[in-house]
């Protein structure tokens, strides 16, 4: 091997790399990863120290509005053969038990499950990868066909957080460990807490967890006795009723609205979901940091898409009043509409 | 009067002097003697200031002291042996039916038979077993068997700077182990419980394991053990085996729990096989009926997406497919048969059947789908079914100028869409009537040509009928579609099939749906340079790259 290869390095090939996903060139991708390996870098360091952060630099460049959705879909296209070639080129022999990696039923970002799942497989355990979208019922009915050690289940989006703990309830009934992992429970897993699951920040402490079969079963309780209240049940049976009357409020206020072409009514009318999805998923573990965290990234994505955040404030408000009843519901709002206080102001269009 | 009472009573002077002994007070503290101090009767418990029950000659005393006037004093002695073993007792039982409640929700839920059985063992430590061992009924002359032991207090501390995760009030749950036996060598107690019979000569039992190696650490002196069967359909499922260490012997009652405990381990055993032998034909049948992946052809980029309506049963009423041709082509189809769930997911098998054959005697798309429509409407003529499908079926074969050549006949489906590479979306004019309803329907039949880069998409009405938007009622709608696959005209075929998957389950947010099936087909762009692969070091990616670009 010549010089160049001795000094093979995930970090010198990302530049390289990432020009690969932005031209969409599957080969090229696949081959940079190949030379990685062939120079001897480890299949586990290609995944979390090429792949994954391309794919975290995916995700910043379609969040300003720098790469359309359809650039996105295609970056991460080349990333899941790539994964499927490192991991093709490894070739683990499994020599631990069985695995089951989901992703929750509605999320398609699945690149990060992926890797947690190529990382434990490169560590001997059987893997088998359910994918994308894993409806509930699918997942439990393989538990029931496959024995398991464990369940890995991800989470990107707080919002599905009330839907993940009925799923780890789920594979709990059919007595299957769960560990989670993704954005959804939290950059420091703190809402895995609340849900009494245990979380793992990132895929090699995800091996190390699954290994560990007295840390497993060491569940500890869920905090979850503010649900007494019934805000969260009370809001989401009342989410189609909130859109509507807030779709109704913007036209009202913002002219512009009434003059939106059908396809962005359709992307307000799923911001105004969101927003009450979140908040629904913040009253559940019962922390506004959920819900504040998600009004700034909105107003981040809406401000570089030159919606102006005007829109966001109104909302809030509206929801609030309509709200009144909901105390704790009331007071994320209120947290929410002191943190684009300075960006309100009725929008122009 | 004072014999009457339940309560004895001691009544002592100033001096400490007892100047009153009830009978029954005579009789619970016969040390008390009328006219000597109190204290020479040397109770303790007489002795203390805040008297509360003590234990006395075998007896539960409770002891209250009251000062009377003139600095007497007086106490009241009562016997409550009886409430406090009643008390036990009721304990005890409702410790008991705790444990079963526990059992019956761990054991009441499907599990896979390997999961119940370490459930079993898991579940039976401490409660009834120092040591559980279950011993399934042999398969084929081996007997499979799960073991729980007990974590010792200075075991679980060992492992404590281990842990990621604190526990708290827990037990430490015991460690479960599992092996394998020939059927042959299984202790002679244990085939008698597999016989369904609770061995009584129970001598031999402790050296019989600890032969057998399941006893690990378990002082064989002293240690009592116990083999309960677990019933089963009609012989026993496995039987249980529950061992104690020295000192913690079974007594009626335990056996009693250890005897509902196997009851209830026993139907979760049974149930657990029960499922897992009809989760094995059921998956045996759902893959033979589960779309095929379409077969490589050359200069085509094949995209697919499935999600059936009922998630739990992986197959439906959505079908795609293809097979390839002696000259290079390729027949291709996707399509959607009336019904839902299994039935029509068997409709769809015999569709595809019938393709797999007719496709080697007519390649011509509309005629190979008349040929499709005579034998479908033969076969629900027979059946009284009533069936019939509505697809697009094509074949697509490579243009000399590069690109593809798609000829489409249509039977009653919804249009293909071409992504131009332009950016457009065209919708393909496609039409025809249902297959399988009428003898000689009317197909349509279109040619398009894909320049290299564009892609031609084909799609049930899973995805433009899902309802959804803000009240759950609106459809997708075909208007939708487009526009979500406007601009996507550069991804890969996989990855536009599975975005036109994933805006549909967004639209439906978690509502119902039907069957959703998408077939993407993109022309191949021709191999270009490895102009990326500076980054490559060494000759041997670009070896490879001139293989795949061949």
């Amino acid at each position: 091997m010549t010089a160049t290869t001795t000094e093979a390095h995930p970090a010198q090939a990302f530049p390289g790399y990432l020009e690969c996903l932005a031209e969409a060139d599957e080969h090229a991708a696949v081959e940079v990863a190949r030379g990685l390996l062939e120079s001897g870098v480890p299949a586990e360091r290609v995944l979390l120290d090429l792949v994954a952060p391309a794919q975290a630099e995916v995700g910043e460049r379609w969040a300003r509005d720098e790469w359309s959705v359809a650039q996105e879909h295609a970056a991460t296209h080349i990333s899941e053969r790539v994964v499927a070639a490192v991991a093709a080129y490894a070739d683990p022999r499994p020599t631990r038990g069985r695995i089951v990696v989901a992703c929750m039923d509605g999320e398609w970002h699945a690149l990060p499950a992926r890797l947690v799942a190529e990382v434990l497989r490169l560590r001997g355990w059987q893997i088998t990868f359910l994918g994308a979208s894993v409806p509930a019922a699918h997942l439990v009915s393989y538990l029931h066909r496959y024995d398991a050690h464990a369940v890995a289940l991800a989470c990107a989006l707080p919002m599905r957080l009330p839907h993940a703990h009925r799923m780890i309830e789920a594979c709990r009934r059919s007595d299957v460990p769960v560990v989670v992992g993704g954005r959804g429970f939290g950059g420091d897993g703190r809402w895995a807490r609340v849900l009494g699951v245990p979380w793992a920040p990132d895929a090699p402490t995800a091996a190390d967890l699954v290994a560990d079969e007295r840390a497993l079963r060491a569940v500890p309780p869920a905090r979850l006795d503010h649900l007494a209240d019934d805000e969260y049940a009370s809001l989401a049976k009342r989410r189609g009723e909130l859109i509507d009357s807030a779709l109704a409020d913007l036209r009202e206020r913002v002219p512009g609205v009434r003059h939106y072409t059908p396809a962005q009514l359709d992307s307000t009318v799923s911001d105004l979901g969101y927003i009450v999805d979140f908040l629904a998923a913040a009253l559940y573990v019962d922390d506004e940091t959920l819900f504040t965290e998600f009004v700034e990234w909105l107003v981040a994505i809406l401000v570089s898409r030159r919606v102006p955040a005007g829109a966001v404030a109104l909302t809030l408000d509206h929801y609030g009043q309509r709200l009144h009843d909901f105390p704790r519901a009331g007071r994320f709002l209120d947290r929410a509409r002191a943190l684009v206080g300075g960006l309100s102001a009725v929008p122009e269009r | 009067m004072v014999e009457h009472f339940r309560e004895g009573l001691i009544v002592c002077d100033a001096d400490g002097v007892v100047r009153h002994l009830s009978p029954v007070a005579e009789r619970l503290v016969p040390e008390v003697v009328p006219g000597e101090v109190l204290a020479a009767a040397g109770v303790a418990a007489l002795g203390g200031d805040d008297p509360g029950e003590f234990t006395h000659h075998g007896r539960r005393l409770r002891l209250r002291r009251v000062p009377l006037s003139a600095g007497r004093r007086c106490w009241y002695v009562e016997d409550v042996t009886e409430s406090v073993s009643r008390a036990d007792a009721l304990l005890a039982e409702r410790a008991r039916s705790a444990f079963l409640a526990v059992v019956g929700e761990k054991l009441g839920n499907p599990l896979h038979p390997d999961r119940a059985a370490a459930a079993v063992v898991r579940l039976a430590v401490p409660t009834v077993a120092d040591v559980a061992v279950l011993v399934l009924a042999p398969r084929s002359g081996r007997a499979r068997w799960w073991r729980a032991v007990r974590a010792d207090d200075d075991a679980g501390d060992n492992f404590s700077s281990a842990r990621l995760t604190p526990r708290r009030d827990l037990e430490p749950s015991p460690a479960v182990d599992s092996g394998v036996l020939a059927a042959a060598a299984l202790p002679s107690a244990i085939e008698e419980g597999l016989g369904g019979a609770e061995p009584h000569a129970l001598d031999w039992l402790v050296e019989q394991a600890v032969e057998a190696g399941w006893l690990p650490g378990l002082d064989e002196a002293g240690a009592t053990a116990r083999v309960v069967p677990l019933p089963g359909r009609e012989a026993p499922a496995g039987v249980l085996l529950v061992a104690r260490r020295a000192g913690r012997w079974h007594d009626e009652a335990d056996l009693d729990l250890v005897r509902a405990f196997a009851a209830r381990a026993g139907a979760a055993l049974t149930t657990a096989l029960l499922y897992r032998d009809q989760a094995e034909v059921a998956d045996t049948l759902q893959a033979s009926l589960l779309p095929v992946e379409p077969a490589a052809a050359q200069g085509v980029q094949w995209g697919t997406a499935y999600r059936p309506a009922q998630a739990g049963l992986r197959i439906g009423g959505d079908f795609y497919g293809s097979h390839r041709l002696v000259d290079g082509g390729s027949v291709f189809f996707l399509g959607d048969v009336s019904g839902k769930g299994v039935e029509a997911a068997v409709f769809t098998g015999q569709l595809r059947q019938c393709l797999h054959a007719l496709h080697r005697v007519e390649s011509q798309p509309a005629r190979l789908l008349k040929l499709l429509n005579d034998a479908l409407l033969e076969t629900t003529q027979a059946h009284g079914q009533g069936r019939f499908a509505t697809m697009v079926l094509g074949v697509v074969r490579p243009h000399r100028d590069g690109g593809l050549t798609l000829t489409m006949a249509g039977g009653g489906h919804l249009p293909p869409l071409v992504l131009l590479a332009s950016g457009e979306v065209e919708v393909v004019p496609l039409s025809g009537m249902l297959i399988g309803v009428v003898p000689d329907p009317r197909i349509g039949e279109v040619t398009v040509h894909l320049a290299p880069g564009e892609t031609c998409l084909l799609y049930s009405d899973g995805v433009t009928e899902a309802r959804g938007g803000r009240r759950g009622e609106e459809q997708f709608g075909a208007e939708r579609l487009l526009h979500a696959v406007t601009g996507c005209h550069r991804m890969p075929a996989p990855a536009l099939a599975e975005r036109v998957e994933q805006v549909t389950c967004d639209w439906l947010g978690h509502g119902d749906h039907d069957d959703i099936a998408v077939l993407a087909l993109r022309a191949t762009t021709p191999g270009r340079p490895g102009r990326h692969l500076h980054a490559v070091p060494g000759p041997v990616g670009t070896d490879r790259t001139r293989e795949t670009d061949a």
